[in-house]
Formats: structure tokens, C-alpha cells, sequence
């Protein structure tokens, strides 16, 4: 399911909170029609930096949608300073989401890092099936309280071992006990994701991240390779089947 | 509003959307009346499709963006048949821009554009900065400017601009040579051949190396190559470089321009093109006559 994006540059920050050492969550006054696995492009400044900032979305409700970030750079760093009553321009929501249809039976959504962000709209939509959240993080986990409050288990690993086993989500991932996957996350991870779940015949989809400009498919910064050549992450995806996708070793 | 007439062809508004920056137009459709425009620019196109280049395609840079897409485009054929028809529909004027990694591939290029109903100008894009072969080779020296312009000018029967790269030695030298070679119109500037280090992978951004510098940062040098070119040659310049406000679009009419490119503009405000058409109209024709 796809809506119409819209362009606002009047949508008032609800809420923000920081959940983690830099990880944010950011609410928006704004119509939640997005499908889960679509981003908006998000900027809280005028002209500098230039671009806006693709961000998936977490979670929407009739009248709100809510951005689960990492601060990386300025951008995100302006962003996250944002406070009840600023203003966002607002540009989504964009791009092709999760296939629902495709995302059947037992399904695994196995995510690392800041790669849980689309994830739980994705999680919500699909109960009551049966979802399983796999996730990695580097240290500190974060969200995980909101796929258990959906009633989602979670299978959790720390490359410190601060919480849950000590190593990569992938190291906890059977595609074996799963009909369907989701994931997300860096691409190192999301390559190994992509590459068991084809050893085991199991159907998975990825989405992707990139630099993006435009965000609606008239740049083309923000192109992928894939087996029909190079895609546009903006609107052919974020999200692609992981046979798709060309890994970069 | 001052509307304008470009090289035979009347414009609603001297705002033409710039090319790359706006694909085939049908991506903003969602957002705003392109018709409102004066003309719409096509991505660049090249007989061939193209991939386009590998690794980071944009790097934000103070007051700019760098960008390496490469030409990637789906091939003339193709655009004419997939494309160009639903441009057809959008009521504004049609600019195809092409380019070509050598001459013959310009010459079939033009061939087939100057043929196909419906484009009103051909922007001949001899100044990309980011393909390896053709490109801004092309624009960097009057000897080789002059070969490819003459050797389209043949197969094209429609308006012909020719739009130029800031990295040659005298810019209005090769807009002069451009001119004498039959050119209609000129457009510049393409975006200036810059660069981005990676500081702790210790590796340039760029797999090409370097990349196009575009936006505001490049507004008061694209001006000062208007102006020169302007008081150099006898046929209409199309100003291009860093626009982002109707102030912006006025200083380049003032300064010579027939009509603007938008660019980057675009990509920071999907609609910025249509507060430049609102604020020229403000301001005034009258206004706006070049100095």
C-alpha cells in the first residue's frame, strides 16, 4: 500500500526523546498514512545544511509519526535538538515499503543497530502472525520495549555483551525456523542476512540505505546496484528482495 | 509575468527547471503544477543507456552539494518512447539534454532528438564533469567545442544551446567558438569539477575522484561567467548556477540571462522553482531588463 506524499513545512514537533547514548526518537504532527518500511525527508533548518534527511518511519498514528535516529552528522544533530512546538519540513511518505503480501508465515525480522528503525510499524502490521524480532546491537540495545509491548519476542545479541549473547544478530539467526524475513541494518549484515536466507530458500527482503537528494527519483544519487542494473533506493525501494540486491563483498 | 523567447521558442517564464536535478519532470508532478514552469530540462541522455558511476553519488559540502551520478539514463531510445510522451502532456516547454562519450555518439544523439516531436530545444551537454570520456573535455578548449558543435549542427533542425563547463581557461573564448560553430543559445554553468577526502578511510569520496560542485557556494563565480559571456556573444545565455531565490534568478536576468536554471534549489524545496516565478512576477519585467 502506497499514499500520495505530501510537502509541509509546518509540521510541529510533538515530542522528542532520547532513548540511547545517540539515538533518538522524534514525534511529528502529521497525517500517519505512511506503510511501514517507507521514509519521509526530514530537515529542522533552512538552507545548511542543504539536503534534508531520509528517515524511516517507526511508527504512525492518525494524527503523528514518529522517527527512531541515530545522530551521525550535523543534520541528524540539529534534528535531535528539536524540541516540542519547533517546526519540521516534512516530504513522505516516500518509496516502496515492505510487501506485505510476501512477508508470510512465521516471518524473522533480524536488524542491527539503528536498522530496528523501520521495523516496528512493519511489526505491528503484521500481527497477530507470527513475528520474531532478531536484534544486534554494538553496546546499549534500545526500542526493544516496544516490539515486547506488541507482544513480539525478541532474540537479542551485543557485540560487548553488555545485554543479551555477546556477537552479531546473525549469529542467533535460523532462517531454517522461519518462512519469511525483514531486515535491516549496516550492509556487511544485511549481506549475510541476504546470503543465508538464499542458502535456506527463504524469502527475504532488505531495506536499504543510502545518501539521498531529491528523495522522489529525479536525482539518482541515490542508486543501488542491483541484477537489473542500478536502482534508486528512493523510490524503487528502500525496500528490495534480497535476490536483488548486488552484495559488495 | 515576463515571459521570454528563447532562441524562437516562447517561454510563460524565464524559470527553466535545470538539468539532472529533475529527472523527466513526472517525479514533481506529485508536488506542484509543472506547467507553471517555463521549460523542463531532461536528465542528461545519451544514445546508449548508461549505468552511471559507482560508490557515493552526493556529498554535502558548505553552501553545496558534490554529486558523481554519471549520466546514468535509460538511452534516447528509450526516453522517446517512455518518457517523452508523458512530458508532452505536462504544457511547458521541453529541453532535452544530451550528451555523448564521443562525437558520433552526440551526432546520433541530436539525430534522433531533432527528429522526435515534442522537444523544443536541444541542450547539447559537452561540460559534464563526471564521465570519464566526453563530457567537459568537450568544453574545455575552443578546438574541441568547435568540432562537436559543428558537427551536430547539421543533423539538428531545432534550436540548439549549448550548455558550457566553469572549467575552461576563458569561458567566453569557448562561448564565442560555441556561437561561430552555429550554436543558438548558450547555458551555463554545469556544475565545477570539485573533490571531497574521505579523512579516516584516508581515500578520496568519489570513485571517479573528483565530482560536480553545485548550489549556492558556486552562485557569484556562475555569475561573473554570465556577464562575461553575455557581453561576449550575440545569441541567448541561459543562466545556471547555485539559483535558490527569485533575488538570485534576478541578479543573472540582470546580468544578461534570457532565462534561469534551477537546480539544486530544487532538491533542498521541491516547490523553490514556483516562489522564483511568484517573486520575478513581483518584482516586475520592467525590473528585471538586463543592465
Amino acid at each position: 500500500m502506497t499514499t500520495a506524499p505530501a510537502y509541509a513545512e509546518d509540521a510541529p514537533v510533538l515530542a522528542q526523546e532520547r532513548v540511547a547514548q545517540d539515538i533518538y526518537l522524534l514525534t511529528v504532527a502529521a497525517r500517519g498514512n505512511g506503510a511501514p518500511g517507507q521514509f519521509y525527508l526530514v530537515r529542522a533548518w533552512d538552507r545548511d545544511p542543504l539536503l534534508s534527511r531520509p528517515l524511516s518511519m517507526y511508527a504512525a498514528a492518525k494524527d503523528s509519526v514518529s522517527f527512531l535516529y541515530q545522530v551521525r552528522g550535523r543534520g541528524t544533530g540539529l534534528l535531535s535538538r528539536c524540541k516540542p512546538g519547533d517546526c519540521l519540513t516534512l516530504l513522505g511518505p516516500l518509496g516502496h515499503g515492505f510487501r506485505l503480501a510476501d512477508l508470510r508465515g512465521r516471518v524473522a525480522i533480524v536488524t542491527g543497530g539503528i536498522g530496528i528503525a523501520p521495523m516496528r510499524a512493519l511489526a505491528e502490521q503484521l500481527l497477530p502472525q507470527h513475528v520474531t524480532l532478531i536484534a544486534g546491537f554494538r553496546s546499549t540495545p534500545f526500542a526493544l520495549g516496544d516490539f515486547e509491548q506488541l507482544g513480539v519476542p525478541v532474540q537479542l545479541a551485543t557485540e560487548d555483551g553488555c545485554a543479551g549473547t555477546r556477537g552479531l544478530c546473525t549469529d542467533l539467526f535460523d532462517p531454517g525456523q522461519f518462512d519469511s524475513v525483514a531486515a535491516c541494518g549496516p550492509a556487511p549484515m544485511m549481506a549475510r542476512v541476504a546470503g543465508m536466507c538464499a542458502a535456506a530458500q527463504v524469502p527475504c527482503q532488505v531495506s536499504l540505505e543510502a545518501r539521498m537528494a531529491c528523495g522522489v527519483g529525479a536525482c539518482l544519487v541515490c542508486a543501488c546496484a542491483t541484477v537489473q542494473g542500478n536502482r534508486r533506493v528512493c523510490t524503487d525501494g528502500p525496500v528490495f528482495d534480497a535476490t536483488e540486491v548486488v552484495w559488495h563483498a | 509575468m515576463p515571459e521570454t523567447v528563447l532562441c524562437g521558442v516562447h517561454l510563460k517564464n524565464p524559470v527553466i527547471a535545470a538539468s539532472g536535478t529533475f529527472g523527466f519532470a513526472a517525479e514533481y508532478g506529485q508536488f506542484f503544477d509543472v506547467g507553471r514552469l517555463g521549460a523542463v530540462c531532461t536528465k542528461g541522455l545519451t544514445l546508449r543507456p548508461r549505468q552511471g558511476n559507482s560508490g557515493v553519488r552526493v556529498w554535502e559540502t558548505t553552501g553545496g552539494i558534490l554529486n558523481s551520478v554519471g549520466l546514468q539514463n535509460p538511452g534516447i531510445p528509450a526516453f522517446l518512447e517512455q518518457e517523452l510522451p508523458r512530458m508532452r502532456t505536462l504544457g511547458t516547454v521541453i529541453i532535452a539534454n544530451v550528451g555523448g562519450a564521443d562525437q558520433a555518439e552526440f551526432v546520433e544523439g541530436v539525430r534522433l532528438l531533432s527528429d522526435a516531436e515534442g522537444i523544443d530545444i536541444i541542450e547539447l551537454n559537452i561540460s559534464c564533469p563526471n564521465v570519464e570520456r566526453g563530457g567537459a573535455t568537450f568544453s574545455a578548449t575552443c578546438d574541441s567545442a568547435r568540432a562537436v558543435v559543428a558537427a551536430v549542427r547539421p543533423v539538428c533542425h531545432k534550436p540548439l544551446m549549448v550548455k558550457l563547463s566553469p572549467d575552461a581557461e576563458d569561458i567566453a573564448v569557448v562561448a564565442r567558438t560555441c556561437e561561430e560553430a552555429g550554436a543558438d543559445a548558450l547555458s551555463l554553468v554545469n556544475s565545477f569539477r570539485g573533490m571531497a577526502i574521505d579523512i579516516r578511510a584516508r581515500r578520496p569520496v568519489f570513485d571517479n575522484v573528483t565530482a560536480g560542485l553545485a548550489g549556492p557556494c558556486i552562485k557569484p563565480i556562475a555569475l561573473r561567467m554570465v556577464w562575461e559571456v553575455t557581453h561576449a556573444v550575440h545569441i541567448p545565455v541561459v543562466g545556471i548556477g547555485g539559483i535558490s531565490t527569485w533575488e538570485d534568478a534576478a541578479e543573472f536576468l540582470l546580468a544578461g540571462a534570457k532565462a534561469v536554471g534551477v537546480g539544486t534549489a530544487t532538491l533542498v524545496r521541491p516547490t523553490a522553482m514556483l516562489d522564483i516565478i511568484d517573486g520575478l512576477e513581483r518584482f516586475g519585467a520592467a525590473a528585471l531588463a538586463p543592465l
